[in-house]
């Protein structure tokens, strides 16, 4: 096995440890546990911590999916190491982009300690570094990004236009039946994105919409959970919809929700009852033989009715391909539906994943 | 009307009928050009193969970063040097903590605490185990181990093993094995879990970097170096190459020359029989002359015979070489004993240019053989050569010795020049030179010698005949005499320096042993025993007095090895350093330093000179003083222990010495002071001095047993020389012999003035070389070791030995004659004189 | 075919062996030169041969003056021009007979066969025919200088030098020696010079001069 930077290792390193030095990570708390502006920073005492930032660019060729994101975990255990280099928080960044005309995705990661100011989430406001990849939140609220790889290199400005959405109660969005089951969670729809991409040795400039999704958490999933399946759309009349659902070894649901913020910005929470999946057409992947509902209907009911979104990738094959660093097997895709467009996440169609 | 084929009929006759006639001779002259390239082959490549053995090792231990940032002692530098050289444009920065450590308290690796995420961003850090075993890692807990430290502490992976490192004890897990280090002795563990367990919080000891595809090491190179703090220094691939040549450059260059003496040896054999030969067959020349054959045509002939001859012979030598070569790395290890490359077999590389280049050598050495006697004989006069085949040398003329002198005045400019980038090149030349001389010298010296033995009572008719052929004919015993001359010259040569080297050593030894017990860790860069051991130390009942030392690496030069650090006691009646030359006068304020022989050679360093130490806190001392030291070739720097301690705090020493309270019985303090060390410190070995003596001269001896082999081979083939020499003279000279036993002289008669005329040669020959030996032994002592390793010795000769062997020379020089002889005192001789030939 | 005119030449020592020799010989001609010893009479074949050079005068072969050669053209010279009979045979020990014989034709530069050819009709003419593969170690004395004799006739040379060809055999086989030597001379026309102690060998030369200090006077 290589040693790659990997989720497993990660998800390993959370099983592994002596009784003794295990910490205790606090579960998010029930009552309002988001705080802007606050919580743009980071929560180091928690387990799991994401920046999430999807969404899609104009390019002279068509149009171009993008994915760049950075994790933050702390590790299980605590043996009260007094080095600087004491693996306590492990940063993990990545970016992909989904261009059809190449018909897969590119991507890139890197994994590193956090320390000495190389990598680092720092708490208070958004400031996610590793070396020169970096995701900041400027004074004026806008975030700026860099991520540079072999394939592409982006450099966005993100400006967001509406304010920031709270997801589940108040920022307590639940992910399962079971007590605890939970994470903090709100998101930053409807980001305006400009900025330059650079493939190969040809630079362009871009514009498009991106999507923030900002979650951390200590205990995320039931142990009986296969997987989940995400989405978030930027609808082209203002609305912002969110919807997810956990699936079990079955591939029934366990638990489901999500959020549709119209533009005007009446919020409505969703119920697991709310929320439906009809898959339409399944996609094969070649390398790891994983079959995603790629073409999936999903099915809303709000008090105004029930609302159907068609979602359409915008190409296939936008399976992210670590099986050679030995990582899970997911879909991560820039996706259309009539009237909006944003990103769908297919999890746990593979090997069990567990958080 | 000429042919115009690439040998003539008339040549490829004579060239068949001499091999065929004499098939004993064309054999044995292969035989020694084939011995004296196959010897120098072989020492090229044992050199050879041994070096790219030792540099895969130091390799995969670095990795292939394009640089490396190191610190110049063993304290490392400060780890907030990570990220501002990780700020560097364009790099890719991987930081390592580097401890020497013990497992289970028998296995020696190196220890290297890594970021097992940055190693991977470097594209490096393979390793071969379960996935478990990674979260073991990054939790401090687990260790990855190469394969010889595995194999070597009969751990498998899932059992756990203690390792003590820098004075702390930890256990850990063995998770895996790591396959990118299969040559070296390395155990891995994550940074954090080795700063943390073996107490080295908040310091480095390398950092390995990557430029990034496109970039410039050079100039990346000069931006780092820019932000380096005193404690640090940048290297790059050439710098390592540098240093891993120069930890062994100076030996293997001895190696080489000896080598090459082998070789020339071997050409000298060539050379004698090949000019005996066509000596011997001089009067046939004459004859093909008188019939018609020009004289170009038939230095063509002489040279066609050895550049055959030549070539068969560096074929068959190279092959041989190959052989010998082969075993002795099997044998001996790639140093030859010399103790400078630690186990294992080094593989046999193949050099196919220095192949090509001893080859060479073998047929120039054919060729000079023959062609210097040829062009003699091509020049003759056919006329008189044809009537009168032996001597062309009129007894009457002069030999004059003018470019012998030449020869001796270019030896001596020679010594007095300086080395070459560390090696002393001009010495061996002039030592070549001295030989060249001795050899040109030996018919004027052969005069010299033997014109008392002139005037001696006419009765002893053989003796007067012996004498008399000496005299007359000098050129032709001078290529016998030159043999005897060359091979003993070489070997008294060496055996002069050795002697000395090894009686210098053991004075030097006597000077510096002067406790009566001392302790030493096996280990020294491992630490040495804490404050709380020496306090058990001093206490044991019957210790007078106890000093203590530490030693320590020191980094001044990236392409030169560390120089060692002894902190040591300095008062007290155990602590002695044998200084040359006079010390200077330090200032008060100042702290005194003595650098080593080697130190101040290869560094410059003077008394009076002012020094910043690569130390913690970059303190200063001042050269007081410089002293002999044979033990350390890359240079010691003695300060004052508490100098030391006050610089880095650190109370750790590698080695104590103590002095036994009188009348206090010896083994039963040092079992109370092994005892006092306890099973928890790390491994020691007590020793008195007689034992560290005989040690270290055995280390002497096994260091030289190669030159001894090659001495002795020289010996060997310049003996065959010269009994191939004598033994051709006697049967040319058989009509000779058949003429005096025709006057009346008897078997007796004749037999007694063979063995006087090899006795003489053997004389002459025999305290000629001893004479030119010890010159060459000279230039040894006084310019080619001190140039090449640094250090300067006393002359000691030994006598026995030298008596040995002008008498063993006699001995043998005259047994030769005798029995090369005998077949002429046969009815053969008597014979002899009607026939022709 | 030889011209010899006020040859001197002195010996390392001072002394001189002869101060101005004249001596002509043409084609066919027989010539004994006898001596004292030490009279210099091998000095005198080795000058006319230019394999030494003289004082003073000069000596024409088939007209030409070896003066004004190099080493290499006197060799060339001695190779195409003259045959040599020596007193010691110095036939090669290691080759048979026909080789040796064939030696001048192979320095030539002709084909080895063509040589051995040759070489092997000379061994007939002198007597020694199909004994060319012999070795001179399985000859006598006598047979040996028939050996000499074929090998200075197998180039057919215009001129031979002889320097006491018969002084290391009996009466009998010298007898027989000169006789065949004399005959095969006569028939390829070459012009002789012989150097001898001995008066019958002498005797079957045309003319007979001898070598003194005064210089080289006909015989009566």
């Amino acid at each position: 096995m290589r040693v790659g930077w990997l989720l497993p290792v990660l998800l390993l390193v959370a099983t592994a440890g002596l009784a003794g030095e295990r910490v205790v990570f606090p579960p998010v708390p029930r009552d309002a546990p988001v705080s802007l502006p606050r919580d743009h920073g980071a929560h180091p005492e928690y387990g799991l911590e994401w920046w999430y930032v999807t969404g899609w660019l104009e390019t002279k060729g068509g149009p171009v999916g993008f994915q760049i994101t950075f994790f933050r975990r702390r590790m299980s255990f605590d043996d009260g190491n007094p080095s600087r280099f004491a693996p306590r928080q492990l940063i993990l960044a990545h970016a992909a982009l989904a261009d059809p005309a190449k018909g897969r995705l590119d991507h890139a990661q890197r994994l590193a300690r956090e320390g000495f100011g190389l990598a680092e989430a720092a708490t208070g406001d958004t400031k996610l570094t590793i070396d020169d990849w970096q995701l900041v939140r400027q004074r004026d609220g806008r975030f700026t990004t860099h991520f540079g790889g072999a394939d592409f290199t982006l450099d966005l400005t993100l400006t967001p236009t509406q304010p920031p959405l709270l997801q589940g109660d108040r920022g307590y969005s639940r992910k399962g039946p079971g007590e605890g089951e939970a994470s903090a969670y709100f998101s930053m729809p409807h980001l305006s994105a400009e900025g330059r991409l650079k493939r190969g040795n040809d630079v362009e400039t871009v514009k498009g919409t991106a999507w923030l999704d900002r979650e951390w958490s200590s205990s995320l999933l039931n142990p009986r959970s296969q997987g989940w399946d995400w989405a978030g759309l930027n609808m082209d009349d203002g609305s912002a919809v969110t919807v997810f659902r956990v699936r079990d070894r079955q591939g029934r649901p366990m638990w489901a929700g999500g959020s549709v913020r119209a533009a005007d910005g009446s919020l409505v929470v969703l119920r697991p009852e709310d929320v439906n999946f009809e898959t339409r057409r399944l996609w094969r992947s070649p390398r790891s033989g994983a079959s995603y509902p790629v073409e999936t209907t999903i099915v809303v009911a709000t008090p105004a009715g029930k609302k159907r979104y068609v979602v359409q990738p915008l190409m296939d094959d936008q399976e992210l391909d670590i099986v050679r660093e030995g990582g899970p097997v997911y879909w991560e895709g820039a996706v259309r539906v009539p009237g909006g467009r944003g990103y769908l996440e297919l999890v746990g169609y593979g090997d069990k994943i567990g958080l | 009307m000429a042919d115009p084929r690439l040998l003539p009929v008339a040549r490829r006759w004579l060239l068949w009928s001499e091999w065929r006639a004499h098939p004993g001779r064309v054999v044995a002259a292969l035989l020694a050009i084939a011995l004296g390239v196959a010897l120098g082959f072989a020492v090229h490549l044992i050199n050879a193969s041994a070096l790219g053995e030792f540099d895969k090792a130091v390799r995969s231990v670095g990795g292939a970063a394009d640089l490396k940032v190191q610190a110049k002692n063993a304290f490392g530098f400060d780890e907030t040097l990570y990220p501002r050289v990780a700020r560097v444009h364009g790099v890719s920065v991987s930081p390592v903590v580097t401890v020497a450590a013990t497992l289970d308290g028998t296995t020696r690796a190196t220890l290297e605490g890594i970021d097992m995420f940055r190693v991977a961003g470097m594209g490096q850090g393979d390793v071969e185990g379960g996935s478990t075993g990674l979260g073991g890692f990054i939790e401090g807990t687990a260790i990855y181990l190469s394969a010889p430290v595995l194999a070597a502490s009969g751990r498998k992976v899932g059992e756990s093993t203690t390792i003590v490192a820098n004075g702390r004890t930890f256990r850990a897990v063995v998770a895996g094995t790591l396959p990118a280090a299969a040559g070296s002795r390395l155990a891995v563990m994550d940074i954090a879990a080795v700063q943390w367990r073996f107490g080295m919080l908040g310091r480095l000891q390398r950092l390995d970097i990557r430029v990034d595809q496109g970039g410039d090491v050079a100039t990346t190179r000069r931006a780092i170096a820019a932000i380096l703090p005193p404690d640090a220094i940048v290297v790059d691939a050439t710098s390592e190459a540098a240093q891993n040549d120069s930890l062994s450059a100076a030996y293997r260059v001895n190696l080489d020359m000896l080598a090459l003496v082998a070789l020339l040896t071997g050409g000298f054999l060539v050379y004698s029989a090949q000019s005996l030969s066509v000596a011997r067959r001089s009067a046939q020349f004459a004859l093909l002359r008188v019939l018609g054959m020009e004289a170009r045509k038939l230095r063509g002939q002489v040279l066609t015979e050895a550049i055959l001859l030549g070539v068969v012979g560096a074929g068959a030598g190279i092959g041989l070489g190959l052989a010998l070569a082969s075993l002795a790395l099997r044998l001996l290890g790639g140093d030859l004993g010399g103790g400078y490359f630690s186990g294992g077999t080094p593989q046999l590389v193949f050099a196919p240019w220095a192949a090509c280049i001893f080859g060479s050598l073998g047929v120039a050495a054919a060729v000079l053989g023959s062609m210097v006697p040829a062009l003699a004989a091509s020049r003759a006069a056919p006329g008189i050569a044809i009537k009168n085949p032996g001597d062309m040398v009129d007894p009457r003329v002069r030999v004059r010795p003018w470019v012998a002198v030449a020869l001796l005045a270019g030896a001596a400019c020679a010594a007095a020049l300086p080395a070459v980038r560390g090696l002393a090149l001009f010495g061996y030349v002039s030592m070549a030179l001295l030989l060249a001389s001795g050899v040109a010298l030996m018919p004027w010296l052969a005069r010299v010698l033997v014109a008392p033995l002139r005037g001696v009572s006419p009765k002893a008719v053989p003796f007067r005949l012996a004498i008399a052929r000496l005299w007359g004919a000098p050129s032709q015993a001078s290529v016998a005499l030159a043999g005897i001359l060359a091979a003993t010259a070489l070997t008294v040569a060496m055996a002069v320096m050795v002697s000395s080297f090894r009686e210098s050593v053991d004075r030097w030894l006597g000077d510096v042993l002067r406790a009566d017990i001392y302790l030493q860790v096996n280990d020294t860069t491992s630490g040495g025993f804490d404050a709380a051991t020496q306090a058990r130390l001093r206490a044991v009942p019957g210790v007078a007095w106890m000093g203590v030392l530490k030693e320590t690496p020191l980094r001044f030069d990236e392409r030169r090895p560390s120089v060692a650090l002894l902190a040591r006691s300095l008062d007290g009646p155990g602590a002695q350093h044998s200084l040359l030359g006079p010390a200077a006068p330090v200032p008060s304020n100042d702290v005194p330093a003595w650098v080593s022989e080697p130190a101040s050679r290869v560094y410059g360093w003077k008394p009076g000179d002012r020094l910043v130490l690569p130390l913690p806190g970059a303190p200063t001392v001042v050269v007081a003083g410089v002293w002999r030291d044979y033990a350390r070739q890359h240079g010691a720097i003695v300060v004052d222990e508490r100098s030391y301690a006050r610089w880095t705090g650190d109370s750790r020493r590698t080695g104590v010495s103590i002095l036994v309270a009188p009348g206090v019985d010896t083994g039963q303090v040092a079992a109370g002071l092994r005892a006092a060390v306890g099973n928890g410190g790390p491994a020691f070995t007590i020793s008195r001095p007689q034992e560290i003596r005989k040690k270290a001269l055995a280390a002497f001896d096994r260091s030289f047993l190669i030159t001894y082999l090659l001495e002795g081979i020289a010996v060997c083939v310049g003996l065959a020389g010269v009994a191939a020499t004598v033994g051709a003279q006697v049967l040319a000279r058989i009509r000779e012999f058949g003429m005096l036993r025709h006057v009346g002289a008897t078997r007796g008669e004749l037999a007694r003035m063979l063995v006087t005329e090899g006795a003489l040669l053997g004389g002459v020959g025999g305290v000629a070389g001893v004479a030119l030996g010890l010159a060459m032994s000279q230039v040894l002592i006084h310019v080619v070791n001190p140039q090449s390793f640094h250090w300067t010795m006393d002359t000691v000769l030994p006598w026995p030995f030298l008596c040995g062997v002008v008498a063993a020379l006699i001995a043998a020089t005259a047994g030769v004659a005798l029995i090369v002889g005998r077949s002429v005192l046969t009815v053969d001789a008597v014979r002899a004189v009607r026939e022709d030939w | 075919m030889l011209n010899v005119k006020g040859l001197v030449k002195t010996v390392p020592g001072g002394r001189t062996l002869f101060a101005g020799i004249d001596l002509a010989l043409a084609p066919g001609e027989f010539v004994a030169i006898m001596g004292e010893s030490g009279a210099g009479k091998s000095t005198l074949l080795n000058l006319i041969a230019g394999l030494d050079a003289p004082d003073a005068g000069s000596v024409r072969i088939a007209d030409i003056d070896i003066a004004g050669l190099d080493d290499d053209g006197r060799t060339r010279l001695r190779r195409d021009r003259i045959g040599f009979v020596f007193q010691a045979f110095h036939v090669l020990p290691h080759l048979d007979l026909a080789h040796n014989v064939a030696l001048p034709l192979a320095l030539q530069g002709r084909e080895a066969e063509e040589s051995l050819h040759a070489a092997n009709a000379m061994l007939d003419a002198v007597g020694l025919g199909g004994r060319g593969e012999a070795y001179p170690r399985e000859l006598s004395g006598g047979e040996l200088q028939r050996v000499a004799v074929a090998r200075a006739l197998v180039h057919r040379p215009g001129l031979i030098l002889a320097d006491e060809p018969t002084g290391n055999l009996d009466p009998d086989t010298a007898a027989h020696t000169l006789g065949l030597f004399v005959n095969q001379v006569r028939d390829a026309g070459a012009a002789v010079l012989l150097v001898t102690h001995s008066a019958v060998a002498a005797a079957a030369a045309d003319r007979t001069l001898v070598l003194s200090p005064a210089g080289l006077v006909a015989r009566g």
